[in-house]
């Protein structure tokens, strides 16, 4: 892999808490502008990678990573102390442009008043979104952020990150327990299993995707790969 | 309207047993008897001085109080070294019935003003502290990793996140205070004053005026019913998003 164009790798990584054994030894890299997705069972380490990642947990190994870092997290992370407009420009030192961008991006300009507890889920994902984004980080780390959302919010969100993420040109690490939002979205999927990286499956979907791709035979057949290979023993 | 209904009862309750003559009427006068004593004290001006000093010191003490509980509670929940400095001397200071300090506070301070904003400040100061003290130590770890990624600056962290995210806590502390301050004042007044309410209801009880006793007694729960209203409705205003979860 061209090492100018890695944003993110990591080698060796281990992360215990006490004498429990998280991850062992994990190694991975990532591109500039990829768009990867990490899935795996309930309590494989998903989160405990990504907060490895951010810095928010101690490891052993090595992890190469940009110096601004984004995070989204499933829950509670838009400060519900802030209207929406705050909650953008927290990042921020008095950049109003940046704020009105955003603000314009989520469609919440006529809720810039507004605080976390008057919008919808959606709305609040797309606040912590905007938040992430206007801080201007070179790697966004997103932990199952729609993990609380319906099914037809959760579709809706998927196809407007897409579109935020061609635009912007970012590079995402995105944590999901959902295989089906793992396929969609990303251009690689990484499985966590054993406390390990055990596979990873390139997704080759053009871009930009609409949700039909959703119906095809090949996305199928990709997400019974995938799910094949988290329950194999 | 049916909130009046209990009330209305009550006073003719008073009315009726104070009348009847199975009481002494000079010791437990009836309500008419206080009322009319509310309204000469209202026009002789008095009330509104014994209520002015009441109220402002009561004030002056909340802030006090809670400015120093709010900025040791924010410490001792977030800093491993003041809660192991600070934490123990206050639990200690803390179980004390806070009227038990007034002697003391005489003896080192006399009866001035000095020495009743420090007693008000004083019993004003522990649920305040200990409520923060609570509301900082519990801030969800979410909130705290994403000030992190936003921003390196320790002072919007503190002032941004840190103080708002334990606001709930601080504004349920003082509301104890605002009660707390309530039966300071008056005790710190019946201990020695020249004015304020409870200075009213000593002098009353001296020269056997129970109808300005009572009278006295009542306004100062009204007051006290009063100030919490408002410190209700006020921090309702201010902080909306208390005690909303999102839709």
């Amino acid at each position: 892999m061209d090492r100018k164009n890695t944003v993110l790798s990591g080698s060796g990584l281990t992360v215990s808490y006490g004498s429990n054994v998280v991850l062992e030894g994990i190694g991975f890299s990532v591109k500039e502008g990829e768009f990867v997705a990490v899935v795996g069972e309930s309590g494989c380490g998903k989160t405990t990678l990504l907060n490895a990642i951010a810095g928010f947990v101690s490891f052993s190994g090595v992890v190469d990573k940009p110096k601004k870092i984004g995070v989204v997290f499933q829950n509670y992370a838009v400060f519900p102390w802030l209207t929406v407009e705050e909650n953008i420009a927290f990042g921020l030192e008095g950049d109003d442009a940046a704020v009105e961008h955003y603000l314009a991006m989520i469609g919440l300009d006529d809720k810039r008043e507004g605080y976390p507890f008057e919008l919808s889920g959606g709305q609040v994902q797309r606040v912590a979104l905007a938040r992430t984004l206007a801080a201007s980080p070179e790697l966004i780390l997103m932990d199952e952020p729609y993990g609380a959302l319906d099914v037809y919010t959760r579709d809706r969100m998927q196809r407007w990150l897409l579109d935020v993420w061609r635009k912007e040109k970012k590079t995402i690490v995105f944590v999901t327990h959902s295989i089906d939002e793992a396929v969609f979205l990303a251009d690689r999927v990484l499985m966590l299993k054993n406390k390990r990286i055990a596979g990873e499956f390139p997704v080759k979907f053009r871009r930009p995707r609409s949700k039909e791709i959703k119906y095809s035979k090949r996305f199928a057949e990709l997400k019974k790969t995938i799910m094949k290979a988290i329950n194999e023993d | 309207m049916y909130c009046l209904l209990p009330l209305l009862v009550f006073i003719l309750v008073w009315q009726a047993v104070s009348e009847s003559g199975v009481v002494n009427r000079t010791l437990f006068p009836p309500a008419s008897e206080v009322f009319l004593a509310i309204v000469e004290l209202i026009k002789s001006g008095e009330l509104l001085v014994h209520v002015k000093s009441s109220i402002w010191r009561v004030i002056l003490g909340l802030t006090l109080g809670s400015l120093a509980g709010t900025t040791f509670g924010l410490l001792t929940g977030r800093i491993k070294f003041f809660e192991e400095s600070f934490s123990p001397i206050f639990q200690v200071f803390r179980s004390f019935p806070p009227v038990a300090v007034i002697p003391l506070v005489i003896v080192w301070l006399g009866i001035g003003e000095i020495a009743k904003l420090f007693s008000i400040s004083f019993a004003v100061f522990f649920p305040v502290w200990v409520n923060t003290h609570i509301g900082a130590s519990q801030i969800p770890v979410h909130f705290l990793q994403a000030a992190r990624t936003l921003t390196n600056s320790v002072l919007k962290k503190w002032l941004k996140v840190i103080l708002p995210a334990s606001m709930p806590f601080i504004v349920a502390g003082m509301r104890n205070g605002v009660a707390v301050a309530f039966i300071m004042v008056f005790v710190s007044e019946l201990a020695g004053s020249s004015n304020g309410l409870g200075y009213l209801m000593s002098v009353s009880q001296l020269t056997y005026r129970m109808d300005n006793l009572i009278a006295g007694l009542l306004v100062l729960g009204l007051l006290g019913a009063l100030t919490d209203y408002c410190f209700v409705k006020f921090t309702r205003r201010l902080f909306p998003w208390i005690g909303k979860t999102q839709s």
